[in-house]
């Protein structure tokens, strides 16, 4: 991408006039969008990242910049630029040559997707889309595609040092939409994962999951309104995550915590959750949508303990927001592509597995939502306030799971929500997302297995749920 | 890239017909908190989007890199991707309109603006804030500086050139009076006239809507006639007319199927796209190359016209509405500028004509919480009860949760108060009924 030669003369303008540490965050990304919808090959995208970008620090100061023109020319007069924002004089020693940092490969080896001619994987989106058109003539929309993202990084810092880092990602769309009588239902499923063509073609059964998926939308068609009001909610494993993820994950990047903007800035050692949960965020899962074998800072990424039995353990910092806490990065520093300064961001996080059985959850309980799918949610670190849109449920009433019912947004405050946990399954499982923030959009995993909460708002368009 | 080069290349190499826009894209952010500059970010962007036709198929490319090699890896890509393609729809370059209606929206003064005047006004704006009330715990404030050009040029001769500039000052406040209460208020402005911003009344504003949100009382779930803001009906209608892409019809995945020229809402929704209305959202041609022009999308409640490109209009055997977006791929449809035209109420007589409601200021969680194709949505929400005609006190935490369609029936009236969002939609408040709200 760059020469070391290039490299080391950007970071020494960039640090004439004061700044304490410069990094240059070097991309190529190729990304490729293959869809076959109803039967046919309906579009194939490509599209490539290319750039640099540029980091000052100083202190708690930092600039920002990024081009794409990654000619010598280009990138000194950024360098310029930047380092204009501070009056000073050189602080530390100009660079003379960098240091390749080695660092461990958490994955196991597979082939990569890139290896994969493009017409089997059109073949193989051709198989799963049958199986959703064929299912039933109410699903009128049937698509199915896959992303294939190369992302191949270099960083070079002001220290010397220097880092490489290159992956593979990969996600399998299915989507479709069901009509009857003027009503419409939609579904999105999307497993991806670091795991290569084995992932798709081994690990994960994408015939059992087309079934599903299709059983599922024409199921929602049918399901009456979810009902509304606060009573207590099981939370299906996976993707059933997303509540961690918004109702504390976001919380807990030093992004908020750092500026005490987060509702558990100074709470380490307090009890912000019930005895009952463990949380953890890991970078190092090998083959995970989430995983990274160094982060984009360069620190080595670490499995973060971020709840004991109730009790806060650790934040999740940058180099950068950990200056204004005294503490060092821990290896959680991400972002979307060179446009973005890197910041603290979650990985793979979940609730720790408990003891109880799934069956025993929806047994012990009486009355109950018992929410299986979600659409995504959002949080505002500041006020705690989260949601969470939930596309598929069912009635939980004397122990048995009745009915389905169709979406409704659940909404609570951080605060007190993990208080209200008042069962943990032993069925962890993850389901991959988008996470969108101050440092773009990044792949992540959310998980937990089944949980139950005591009591939460949920926003059906249905009545009562003593009505079921 | 010399494109006269890349059109003859591309010709060489069989590619019956193609086109290609090249974006720069010039940016300044700031952002400060407790008077120091947490972010100061620069960048210079440029990109090529381009389609090709080949063997009668279209294929497309997004590329940042631009160097020799750029050219012949558009070329490839193009031809590779139209090798796979088994879309039935036809593969079209668009030869140009007989005629574009330019206009120069950029604005020179604001290119002038430097980093240190925005400094200034940012530690302005932090100040007033902080000193407005001791209840302003936190405050996060920005400014966003944004200078693009565009050129799409096509191997039939056509070059359509697009520049304009845009700026943002953004704060967030976070309000707190006991423990356990905390709320937070956005606000942002855009212009690319430096003379319209207004510090103070930026400020006062804010302030107002951040204390305003304290002291919150839990509402009892139900349902209720409602007043939404004018921002809360634009993310509503924004999801509501996406219905009237014409691809979705074709698609069957619209509820708008078949309804052509029937009533879709209440006879007091009217609803155009301006694309030629000169602001800042201006758009003079699409992204195929035709020229745009103003029209009804809604009249009185009735479903006008469709949303079109030049392949699903050829579908349907119409004339393309100029709706065609999304550069680097196979081309989708959008719109710009929509306009709701306002009802003669303020707003505080929609208060007085609904007596007893909530008003709702805020809706968030719309990716997960809306779905667009069913209409159905649940949505996480802020308000204030309204109590006799008049404003009340704030409501804590609760949902709004409807359906698109029946909203946009449900109308009671209109407010005056029309305002362009950055969503480039000009919007106001609306009165609703019965919508349901769910909560402690």
């Amino acid at each position: 991408m760059i020469s070391k030669k290039l490299a080391a003369e950007v970071i020494n303008v960039a640090s004439q006039t004061g700044a304490d540490f410069v990094e240059i965050f070097a991309e190529n990304t190729f990304s490729s969008y293959l869809e076959v919808e109803n039967g046919k090959v309906e579009e194939t995208r490509n599209t490539n990242i290319s750039g640099v970008g540029l980091r000052l620090l100083k202190g708690t100061q930092s600039v920002y910049g990024s081009t794409g023109d990654i000619s010598r020319k280009s990138l000194l007069q950024l360098a310029k630029e930047l380092s204009a924002s501070f009056k000073g004089e050189r602080q530390i020693n100009e660079v003379t040559s960098f240091t390749l940092k080695k660092h461990k490969n958490f994955n196991k080896p597979f082939t990569p997707l890139t290896s994969i001619p493009k017409s089997e994987v059109v073949t193989l989106l051709k198989d799963i889309n049958k199986i959703l058109s064929d299912y039933d003539p109410r699903i009128v929309k049937s698509t199915t595609a896959m992303i294939i993202k190369t992302n191949d990084n270099e960083i070079f810092n002001s220290k010397g040092l220097m880092f490489k880092n290159f992956r593979e990602y990969g996600r399998f769309i299915i989507e479709s939409v069901a009509q009857e009588n003027g009503k419409i239902e939609t579904r999105f499923d999307g497993p991806a994962a670091q795991g290569g063509w084995e992932f798709f073609t081994k690990t994960l059964d994408l015939k059992a999951l087309a079934t599903e998926h299709a059983k599922k939308v024409i199921l929602m068609l049918q399901a009456k309104e979810a009902p509304s009001g606060k009573f207590p909610v099981i939370i299906g494993n996976g993707w059933g995550g997303v509540i961690f993820h918004e109702a504390c994950g976001h919380q807990l990047e030093a992004t908020s915590v750092a500026k005490g903007l987060s509702v558990f800035s100074g709470k380490l050692g307090e009890q912000i959750a019930n005895p009952i949960v463990s949380a953890y965020d890991d970078p190092t899962i090998p083959n995970e949508w989430g995983s990274f074998n160094v982060d984009d800072e360069g620190n080595v990424p670490v499995k973060h303990e971020l709840i004991k039995n109730g009790i806060l353990t650790s934040y999740l910092i940058d180099d950068f927001n950990g200056r204004r806490m005294n503490e060092p990065g821990n290896g959680a520093s991400r972002r979307e592509s060179y446009k973005y300064e890197p910041t603290s961001r979650m990985s793979n996080t979940y609730i720790a597995p408990g003891k109880s059985t799934p069956e025993e959850i929806i047994k012990n309980t009486k009355l109950a939502l018992y929410a299986v799918s979600f659409g995504g949610g959002s949080v505002n670190p500041a006020t705690g306030e989260f949601n969470f849109g939930c596309s598929e449920a069912y009635i939980v009433k004397d122990g048995k799971i009745t009915e389905p019912v169709r979406g409704a947004t659940l909404v609570g405050n951080a605060r007190d929500i993990l208080m209200h946990i008042d069962m943990v399954g032993n069925d962890l499982a993850l389901g991959q997302g988008m996470c969108g923030s101050s440092s773009g959009s990044i792949p992540v995993n959310v998980g937990q297995p089944t949980i139950r909460v005591d009591e939460i708002v949920v926003g059906g368009r249905g009545g009562s749920i003593y009505e079921f | 890239m010399n494109f006269k080069k890349f059109f003859e290349l591309a010709k060489l190499n069989g590619i019956e017909a193609a086109d290609i826009e090249e974006t720069r894209n010039k940016s300044l952010s700031i952002s400060m908190f407790k008077g120091e500059i947490v972010l100061y970010s620069v960048s210079v962007d440029k990109n090529f989007t381009a389609r090709g036709i080949y063997n009668g198929k279209m294929g497309f490319v997004s590329v940042e890199n631009d160097d020799k090699t750029t050219p012949s890896y558009i070329i490839n890509t193009i031809k590779e991707a139209a090798s796979l393609s088994e879309s039935n729809d036809e593969a079209i370059i668009f030869k140009g309109s007989p005629k574009y209606k330019k206009k120069n929206i950029y604005n020179e003064e604001l290119a002038k603006f430097t980093p240190e005047d925005a400094i200034e006004k940012l530690h302005e704006i932090e100040n007033k804030l902080y000193a407005k009330s001791n209840k302003i715990k936190n405050v996060e404030l920005g400014f966003d500086l944004s200078d693009d050009t565009s050129i799409l040029a096509n191997s039939y001769g056509l070059n359509l050139k697009t520049k304009s500039n845009l700026y943002y000052f953004y704060a967030e406040i976070v309000v707190s009076e006991k423990e356990n209460e905390t709320k937070a208020a956005f606000d942002l402005f855009f212009d690319n006239d430096l003379s319209k911003f207004n510090v103070d009344e930026f400020v006062d504003k804010l302030v107002e809507k951040g204390l305003s949100k304290l002291g919150g009382e839990p509402i009892q779930s139900g349902k209720y006639k409602v007043v939404l803001k004018e921002n809360c009906v634009a993310s509503l209608l924004a999801s509501a007319i996406s219905n009237a892409n014409s691809e979705s019809i074709q698609k069957h995945s619209s509820v708008f199927e078949g309804k052509l020229n029937t009533k879709v809402f209440s006879n007091k929704i009217t609803v155009e796209e301006r694309p030629l209305e000169k602001n800042l959202f201006y758009t003079y041609f699409d992204d195929e190359g035709v020229a745009t022009t103003n029209k009804k999308i809604i009249d009185k409640g009735v479903l006008k016209t469709f949303f079109y490109n030049l392949a699903t209009a050829k579908k349907d055997g119409v004339q393309t509405t100029g709706n065609a977006r999304e550069r680097g791929s196979k081309m989708g449809i959008g719109f710009t500028n929509i306009y709701l035209k306002p009802g003669k109420l303020s707003e505080e007589q929609l208060f007085e004509k609904i007596k007893n409601g909530i008003y709702i200021t805020s809706l968030t969680g719309l990716h997960a919480g809306l779905n667009p194709v069913s209409g159905d949505f649940s949505l996480q929400a802020e308000g204030f009860h309204i109590k006799n005609g008049k404003l009340d006190k704030p409501l804590t935490l609760f949902t709004l949760s409807g359906n698109l369609f029946n909203v946009f029936n449900d109308v009671i009236a209109l407010a005056n108060n029309s305002k362009l969002l950055s969503s480039s939609i000009n919007c106001v408040s609306m009165a609703v009924k019965n919508l349901k709200i769910s909560a402690e």
